[in-house]
């Protein structure tokens, strides 16, 4: 409830003009927004771009902004919402066969090897997204539905088929 | 749910999404702040309820000024529509200054002009390639067969006449040779006119470059595709087929595929092979007993899939390489510019917007890029680092064909001097 009136209390100040409040409102939201683009869209690059776009529209939005509403699930529907249409886009263009894609030897753009990264890589981006909503952002599949305007079902279906995917490639430790 | 994916993988899930590396994280925290402060920052004041209307198209324009004006945010504009596709819209009219200051030698239709720091400039005559002497005081043009150096004012010094068409003309960093391609062969001109020398019979039509710190030790790529550095002035000749006496040729490998230009470090200790595919990098060592010699192994750097390396350039003071990078997919041609640190590291997204840039410079104090649009009829001054914001101008083609109508070509950029 703490955190909840801090932020009521910055987003406040920010409408009225405070840099600091906004600043706050910044670092408190930018990893989670980042993470989130990252883990669905797999590019650093794009992450980035998503992310400043969704806090750019926060910026634009902020004098309609609804106080009363919590300001992390607005800013992560955009997130990921952007992430999926990117991630889809990216699908496409490599399905029309670009023989450039060939042959690389060292990507600027490669990530961190570990086991999450090519274990979400083989989820379509709608299911990335539910997991990385579900698991990294911790909302519920009916706040995941509302957020991405599926049905319920829809959401849960995606989640246990993403989960069905990733449970042999996950390591545990018993 | 729970029976196929259960409470101890769900933890293990929630650990490795937390904990992910995110290649460059601080500095796109870093970036993201500042633009999000600087747009935010446009968009005041905002006084409830005067003009409601007015204040939000406002804040939408001072936005969108701060995502076309911002290098990092300019990255996002693909997000914003068709706004921009064909430029950025703020665009100042005309060249009345060049950002950060120097003096830009470019080739139009017309011939090479010189631009100085105030926007002035002049047109050096009827040439169809220029290069900058060292501080700029002279210019190598070449036309037809002849070379000639001439002052920026345009006053002629000399002219020499070659076998064959002359192209790529670079002026040594010493100031006392001019290497240049004849047809296809490749020579070395003294500075002052009074002579010169064949470095190869045959070279591949690639600009040779210059060794930064030496004295003239010249790179390029021979008809055989391979990598060679020479040295013009040593007396030795050693096992250099097609070279000229007089020619001591350093060392040699094969060059990578498809390499179109060459770029060295500023402290000569690396050798950059750009070409569609990629870059190349080699390391160059220094021998005390052969002297300079060429690594036999390039190191490759891909581009990231699905995109190809228009150009590339070593900042001229630092160990950083400006990569131009360019995507197609339906929407049409998508440009990058990231900034690599040879030495590894993720790299830096500079800019990138929904069009086809062609062409980068470094400025001479490596603060700045100038990125051509031709499509967009604009020059971008981007800055590298923190402080300016960048600069487009808009109308480009004409500033350089004063009084033509109808189709111009879009000049190109031939350096960034001093």
């Amino acid at each position: 409830m703490g955190a909840e009136v801090k932020e009521r209390k910055l987003i406040r100040e920010a409408q009225r003009g405070s840099r600091d409040a906004l600043a706050a409102l910044y670092a408190a939201h930018w990893g989670n927004a980042q993470r989130a683009a990252y883990l669905v869209v797999h590019d650093a690059g794009a992450a980035e771009d998503i992310a400043q776009e969704a806090f750019l529209a926060a910026v634009d939005g902020l004098d309609r902004f609804d106080r009363r509403r919590p300001f992390a699930p607005w800013l992560h529907r955009i997130v990921v919402n952007r992430a999926i249409d990117w991630a889809r886009r990216e699908a496409l263009r490599r399905g029309a066969g670009d023989p450039e894609d060939s042959a690389a030897a060292v990507h600027v753009d490669e990530p961190g090897a570990g086991e999450l990264m090519p274990a979400l890589a083989q989820l379509p981006p709608e299911q990335r997204a539910v997991v990385v909503l579900r698991y990294l952002l911790e909302y519920t599949p009916g706040e995941i539905a509302r957020m991405l305007e599926l049905p319920r079902g829809t959401v849960n279906s995606r989640l246990r088929r993403g989960l069905d995917r990733l449970r042999d490639l996950i390591e545990v430790e018993r | 749910m729970s029976d196929r994916f259960d409470g101890v993988r769900e933890a293990r899930l929630r650990v490795l999404l937390r904990e992910e590396p995110i290649p460059g994280a601080a500095e796109a925290k870093r970036r993201g702040l500042e633009l999000i402060d600087s747009a935010y920052v446009e968009r005041r004041p905002v006084q409830r309820p005067v003009l409601p209307r007015l204040v939000i198209a406002l804040a939408v324009a001072a936005l969108l000024a701060a995502l076309v004006l911002s290098p990092a945010g300019a990255a996002v504009r693909d997000w914003v529509g068709d706004v921009f596709t064909a430029g950025v819209k703020n665009a100042e009219p005309a060249l009345t200054d060049i950002p950060g200051g120097g003096d830009l030698l470019v080739q139009s239709p017309r011939g090479p002009w010189v631009v100085h720091a105030d926007g002035s400039r002049r047109l050096l005559g009827d040439y169809d390639a220029a290069t900058w002497s060292p501080h700029g005081l002279y210019v190598a043009v070449a036309s037809g067969r002849s070379l000639s150096a001439i002052e920026p004012n345009g006053t002629p010094h000399w002219s020499i006449t070659a076998p064959g068409r002359i192209s790529d003309p670079r002026w040594s960093p010493s100031g006392f040779r001019i290497a240049y391609r004849a047809g296809r062969s490749l020579r070395v001109e003294r500075a002052d006119g009074s002579g010169g020398s064949l470095v190869a019979v045959a070279s591949a039509a690639v600009p040779p470059a210059w060794y930064p710190p030496g004295p003239h030790l010249l790179a390029y790529v021979d008809a055989e595709h391979r990598l060679v550095l020479a040295e013009a002035d040593t007396g030795k000749r050693i096992d250099v087929a097609g070279a000229s006496p007089g020619v001591h040729r350093l060392g040699s490998a094969a060059a990578s595929p498809g390499v179109t230009s060459l770029s060295w470090s500023n402290d000569g200790s690396e050798l950059l092979e750009i070409a569609r595919r990629g870059l190349w990098l080699r390391n160059v060592t220094l021998g005390k007993l052969t002297g300079l010699a060429l690594s036999g192994t390039a190191r490759r750097i891909a581009p990231p899939a699905g995109a190809v390396v228009r150009a590339a350039a070593f900042a001229p003071r630092h160990r950083i390489v400006a990569v131009l990078l360019e995507r197609h997919s339906t929407a049409g041609p998508r440009s990058e510019v990231l900034l690599l640190d040879p030495a590894g590291g993720p790299p830096r997204r500079l800019f990138a917007v929904s069009g086809q840039l062609t062409e980068l410079a470094w400025s001479p104090d490596g603060r700045r890029l100038l990125l051509a649009w031709p499509a967009a009829d604009q020059w971008l001054f981007v800055p590298v680092a923190r402080g300016p914001r960048l600069r487009a101008i808009g109308d480009v083609s004409s500033v350089f064909a004063p009084g033509k109508q109808g189709h111009v070509t879009f000049p190109r950029i031939e350096g960034w001097c001093c």
